[in-house]
């Protein structure tokens, strides 16, 4: 497969891609890894005259800050984050999440702002229309689904892995844009929109990715679920952080974060409830899980039903909680 | 005789080194200079009458050479089979009307491939869309749109039939009136497609000279050849196909392809080299897929467990032509015919046009989905008599010196030592119905065993019905091997070459094989219908043969002794009893040329799969021999199925294969790991997701083959059956396709095993399981 | 910042070599080695990622090189399957790919070689999981992988008992 003609700016930092994104009369595109854009432009999916290019900009290493938060830089490989001893020692939800990311390969190229900055995807959608499904739905500009053909709306779905464990550590971003730059929290990040599933004005990028500090009493876990780990996009992610009592058997607060069922990543605020100020035990994990595929409603993809999805993340969110909690159960 | 130094020993691949070094050339490394890009346009119909095709604007964009459609072609269809009952059907570039999506319509080729599909998106085709009908049993209904006019030999109530077969014997409605126990069910299989990693590409360079030379990744040059030349209007000889290596092809490289086509008359057309290389997505949409079968099957058994009478009724959903449609449902029959003892049986096949992509023998070939049916229901109707899924299966297994009932003899079978050493190696009977879970009764985790077995037939009468090798003798006492035999992984270039080997003695290395070139090596049947190893493996042996006889010979007449008494080793001849009075072969080359005239030393050797037999059985009736040497297996899995996500994995594979006689055990091995792992594909996941004759899953990441994370522990147990005498024939059977079948209807028996839930439908998706389990 | 547009020279370094090349900014790493210059080694099995047949190892850490821009492979060192080994002297992954039988059509091997030449070169001993973990993105059809992580266990055997 080739790439189609464009011209190539590669940038010495993220503002000078900032500046030159936001040219009115180009039709520009950012790349990082690339391993999402260029298989898009391949597939005629985007069509850039002018690429904005961040490989010769250096991924800066992660910083531990003075008050415990750790900042990533957005440009970090995903490789480089799974191995990064920071990551693993502050925030070890992220580390596996960014592990389970993709191939080896994939993650030795793939950065973390441009997994948290994908596209939402559909069957229909990520594939060549030469001859099939010539006619544009609704994510080319169209005004169909072929997922649903009366339906009003498109159903692609974000499924980007490492932003269910970033949204469950309460991470912040930091944006750099023409107008002006500063930090939102990564749940804002994201509009719920298939059509435009990241909410990044024209020229803004997201450079740096922050996470609070670490409390002392805390458990994560992070659970990806497709046929074929190591291999293909989720079909149900759930990352979960745990904050607990001195007692480590009370749950202080909890946050959720679950991936690939809707146009953005959810949580399941009730679920988090149910869990928060208790006790935990198996009777409320599963009373968790229970009510997490009761307030979520999965967007059915890539040949999963709705009922199926269902069944999963009510399995996936019960088994990370017990592989998050775990070990406490021992002491 | 000695003993063997080559022949069954695990010897490393010839085409090894170049392999790992990256230096074996493919086909789609041929560049030769000029070369021109070639591309195809292609239908986004199912279905429609084309009004009119308008090429102009594209022949005038800057950088296209040349442009073709279905009036720049000589008008000459092909068809997978060829026969009077079932005659071609199909134009390399759709004429009047398209029949599927994805249909070649137009070629262009283009100075690169920016200008080409710019050339494309010229080109303006007037449709006026037809009714299309995707499933076979609506497509056979009477109100069906008709996709092609009626056949005048095949005289059914239905519509859009491509092929029927109908074969039997015996009684059934008797056999059924003397059953004991009788059960019907229905099962249906999915369409799944090759996976080769090597893309479907062809480079076509016509010379001035009027030889046209082409590179394809294929199955095998003789075929393609024939057929190349043949829609092109050309003489055989003008067409040359070039030897290259292969990316793997499992069926799906066997027939012309339009892009063949297109390359070539491309290049006839530009003067230029064109390469024609089609992109994943193309593979997958447009391309040939296997074959996704409808089996009803209804069987009834004495109380002993002995099958008193079948009665079957196989449809295939065959696409847009006929391609190996009325094949699958002749084949189909023959994999219920063979393993198992059948006194009664009534079987009916047809191939049923659809308005889906064209499709192709995949490994196996109509074996995986037939068994998975046969095989389920043996084991329903094992539970049903109470008796074990083995006891069963050994009632019924066929004996070696077995006649069949369509006048093959299945002569040495290993079957029942296969079901009994695999049941043995598993401890199946200790296992089996233990419904065990790996840690206590709160594991949502169950474990089960199943077993399967099959019989594949190692090579029949088809297209060019035999092979030849020629052995060369160089100077230096080396060799040469020419073979049309094309190694498309298999490692066919390896087995040749140590049969040689063991024939003269000369070490592997010391042997250069010229492989798969239609002007330089003789004819071949191709590394398909499972024949190469028998028929070229023979060929190669009579080759070599004549060879030493001629050695001998020589030295027989230097050594001033007789033939008998001399002995070939280590690339020379001596007398028994006295090593000293010895010569090597480039002595008696030497030789030779001194006394006789410098007549070379060549061999040649040719083999037939029958040599009394015409022609191949047909495919209607099913009548006339078959094939010579069948092989067996049975299988047994061991799987794990997660009853919260309905993830089921198989852990574990035991094939117990009677394949004649190993000639290279390493490679046997190769072949029976690789079809576990497509069989587990097939089991689980794999599936070629179409809606409307659209394919929703074009790539390797949405069509889901088996990655290292699902590699199952896979073990093998040997049957040899066969052993391997120098200067007689021998039946070395078929490996390569057989062992993807049983491994298939044992996962479907070890999930019942573990959860309970009897699938009837492939694959086995984890919503299934749930869905057996009452979970959604 | 510096704007690629239209053919442009570029250096690359290749298996130790310098090459100057008239590339445009369209054209990816994979296309350059196998039509420029002939490294028809890494090999297109899907152009888009998906299948690791074309990685090759940039300063050591396998990637794809259909998903590369040439452009911006220049201030790295590019090893292909032909900067392995040199003459008929195989490297211990290729001998130990070929004597375990981990090699059947071929298209995948070069990839799958390079991959755990990498592993091995950072872990000499891998685990399993390791191994899997390493080559999760090569796809092979011919061998069901089996045979291919002996392979990668007998190459790591072998190379750990050289330097010993």
């Amino acid at each position: 497969m080739r790439l189609p003609k464009f011209s190539c700016v590669k940038v010495a930092s993220v503002e000078e891609a900032s500046r030159l994104l936001a040219q009115p009369d180009v039709e520009t595109c950012l790349s990082a890894g690339g391993t999402e854009l260029l298989p898009r432009m391949k597939y005629g999916l985007s069509r850039p005259q002018k690429l904005i290019s961040l490989k010769g900009v250096a991924a800066e290493a992660p910083v531990l800050g003075e008050d415990g938060s750790i900042q990533l830089h957005a440009l970090m490989t995903l490789s480089a984050v799974a191995a990064s001893h920071l990551v693993q020692e502050n925030a070890p939800v992220l580390a596996a999440a960014a592990a389970a990311v993709g191939s080896n390969e994939i993650r030795n190229m793939a950065t973390l702002g441009g997994n948290l900055c994908q596209d939402s995807r559909c069957l229909y959608y990520n594939q060549p229309h030469d001859f099939q499904f010539t006619a544009p739905c609704f994510k080319r500009g169209g005004d169909q689904c072929y997922f649903i053909p009366a339906g009003k709306k498109c159903r692609a779905v974000f499924m980007a892995d490492t932003a269910p464990a970033l949204i469950s550590l309460g991470a912040n971003v930091y944006v750099v844009g023409p107008v002006g730059s500063g930090s939102i929290p990564l749940e804002k990040l994201y509009s719920n929109d298939p059509l435009r599933p990241v909410t990044l004005a024209s020229g803004e990028i997201l450079s740096r990715i922050i996470i609070p500090a670490r409390p002392m009493q805390r458990v994560e876990a992070f659970a990806k679920f497709s046929w074929r780990p190591g291999f293909e996009f989720s079909a149900v992610s759930v990352a979960v952080v745990l904050d607990l009592d001195e007692d480590r058997q009370t749950c202080r607060s909890a946050r959720l974060s679950v991936g690939s069922i809707a146009a953005g990543p959810l949580r399941p605020l009730k679920a988090e409830a149910v869990l928060a100020g208790g006790r935990l035990s198996d009777k409320v994990i599963t009373a968790a899980a229970d009510q997490a595929a009761a307030e979520i409603h999965p967007v059915p993809h890539h040949g999963y039903s709705r009922v199926y999805l269902t069944e999963c993340l009510r399995a996936q969110v019960r088994r990370v909680l017990h592989s998050a909690i775990g070990p406490l159960a021992k002491t | 005789m000695g003993g063997l130094d080559y022949v069954g020993k695990r010897i490393l691949r010839k085409d090894g080194p170049l392999k790992v070094t990256g230096q074996a050339t493919y086909t789609v490394d041929i560049r030769p200079s000029g070369l021109l890009t070639g591309r195809i346009l292609r239908s986004p119909h199912p279905h429609a009458r084309i009004l009119n095709i308008d090429i102009s604007r594209a022949l005038q964009l800057a950088g296209v050479r040349a442009v073709i459609t279905a009036k720049d072609a000589p008008g000459i269809k092909h068809g997978f089979v060829e026969t009077p009952r079932y005659p071609a059907d199909q134009w390399p570039l759709a004429a009047n009307r398209v029949r599927y999506v994805g249909e070649e319509i137009a070629a262009v080729a283009a100075v690169d491939s920016h200008v080409a599909a710019e050339a494309l998106s010229l080109i303006r085709v007037d449709y006026e869309p037809l009714p299309a009908v995707f499933e076979p049993e609506e497509a056979m209904g009477t109100d069906a749109p008709e996709i092609h006019p009626r056949h005048p030999k095949i005289t059914d109530p239905f519509s859009n039939i491509a092929g029927k077969t109908d074969s039997g014997w015996g009684d059934v409605a008797e056999g059924f009136a003397r059953s004991h126990y009788v059960r019907e069910d229905r099962f249906q299989s999915h369409l799944r497609t090759h996976g080769y990693l090597e893309p479907q590409v062809t480079v076509a360079d016509f010379e001035s000279s009027g030889k046209l030379n082409v590179w394809t990744s294929s199955q095998g040059p003789f075929i393609k050849r024939a057929k190349l030349a043949r829609t092109l209007g050309l003489a055989q000889s003008a067409v040359r196909i070039h030897q290259a290596y292969v990316g793997g092809a499992f069926g799906g490289k066997i027939d012309l392809f339009s892009h063949e086509f297109c390359a070539a008359l491309l290049s006839l057309k530009s003067g230029r080299p064109v390469k024609i290389e089609a992109s994943r997505d193309e593979i997958f949409s447009a391309y040939r897929h296997g074959q996704p079968l409808i089996v009803e099957l209804k069987t009834g058994v004495k109380k002993n467990g002995a099958l008193l009478a079948q009665q079957i009724r196989v449809i295939n959903n065959c696409g847009a032509y006929r391609g190996s449609g009325a094949v699958i449902i002749f084949l189909s029959w023959g994999f219920v015919m063979l393993p198992y003892r059948l006194p009664n049986l009534k079987y009916e096949g047809f191939a049923v046009y659809t308005n889906n992509s064209v499709r192709a023998p995949q490994r196996g070939h109509g074996a995986p989905q037939i068994r998975f049916a046969v095989d389920s229901q043996l084991d329903m109707i094992a539970a049903e008599l109470g008796m074990d899924p083995i006891a069963i299966r050994l009632k019924n297994a066929r004996q070696s010196g077995e006649s069949l009932p369509n006048g093959d003899n299945v002569h040495n079978c290993g079957l029942s030592q296969c079901i009994q050493k695999a049941a043995d190696h598993t401890g199946f009977q200790q296992k089996y119905g233990r419904k065990r879970s790996t840690a206590g009764p709160t594991d949502p985790v169950r474990r089960g065993i199943g077993i399967g077995v099959s019989s594949y037939f190692s090579g029949s009468l088809i297209y060019p019905n035999s092979s030849s090798v020629v052995v060369k003798m160089n100077d230096d006492g080396s060799a040469t091997l020419l073979t049309g035999a094309l190694d498309i992984g298999q490692g066919a270039e390896t087995i040749l070459c140590q049969i040689v080997a063991e024939e003269l003695k000369i070490p592997m290395d010391e042997i250069e094989v010229i492989a798969a070139d239609t002007e330089t090596t003789p004819v071949d049947i191709g590394s398909w219908i499972s024949g190469n190893a028998y028929v070229t493996g023979n060929a190669a042996r009579v080759a070599a043969t004549e060879v030493r006889k001629k050695l001998l010979e020589l030295a027989a007449e230097e050594l001033e002794a007789n033939p008998d008494d001399l002995v070939v080793a280590n690339k020379s001849v001596y007398v028994a009893g006295s090593p000293d009075r010895r010569l090597s072969y480039g002595q008696l080359i030497a030789a030779g040329i001194r006394k006789r005239r410098g007549d070379p030393l060549i061999g040649e050797g040719h083999w037939r799969t029958m040599k009394d037999v015409p022609f191949h059985p047909s495919l209607a009736t099913t009548k006339g021999r078959w094939s010579e040497n069948y092989a067996f297996d049975a299988q047994v899995a061991e799987v794990e199925v997660d009853t919260e996500t309905g993830v089921v994995r198989l852990l574990r594979a035991v094939t117990a294969h009677d394949c004649g006689f190993p000639i290279n055990p390493l490679l046997v091995e190769g072949q029976i790991d690789g079809q576990v792992s497509m069989a587990l594909g097939h089991a689980f996941m794999e599936e070629v997701r179409m809606e409307a004759g659209r394919t929703l899953n074009p790539s390797f990441l949405e069509y889901r083959m088996p990655t290292i994370h699902q590699v199952a522990v896979s073990e093998h147990i040997d049957v040899i059956t066969e052993s391997y005498q120098k200067d007689r024939p021998y039946r070395t059977k078929e490996v390569g396709e057989g062992y993807v079948s049983a491994i298939l209807a044992a996962i479907a028996n070890a999930i019942y095993d573990a959860v309970g839930v009897r699938l009837f439908e492939t694959p086995f998706t984890p919503e299934k399981i749930l869905k057996g389990l009452g979970k959604i | 910042m510096v704007e690629y547009t239209g053919k442009r020279l570029i250096q690359l370094n290749i298996n130790g070599e310098q090459f100057s090349l008239a590339v445009e900014p369209q054209e990816t790493l994979l296309e350059v080695l196998r039509n420029q210059l002939g490294l028809t080694g890494t090999k297109d099995g899907c152009g888009t990622g998906e299948c690791g047949a074309c990685t090759v190892l940039m300063d050591g850490k396998p990637q794809l090189a259909c998903l590369l821009l040439a452009i911006d492979c220049q201030q790295v060192k590019i090893t292909t399957i032909e900067g392995l080994s040199t003459g008929r002297q195989l490297t211990s992954v290729q001998e130990a790919f070929l004597e375990e039988g981990a090699v059947q059509c071929g298209f995948c091997t070069p990839g799958m070689v390079l991959a755990t030449s990498a592993l091995l070169t950072e872990n000499s001993r891998p685990s399993e999981k390791e191994i899997k973990k390493a080559l999760e993105g090569h796809l092979c059809r011919c061998t069901g992988y089996n045979k291919i992580i002996s392979a990668v266990q007998q190459a790591s055997a072998k190379m750990t008992r050289n330097v010993t």
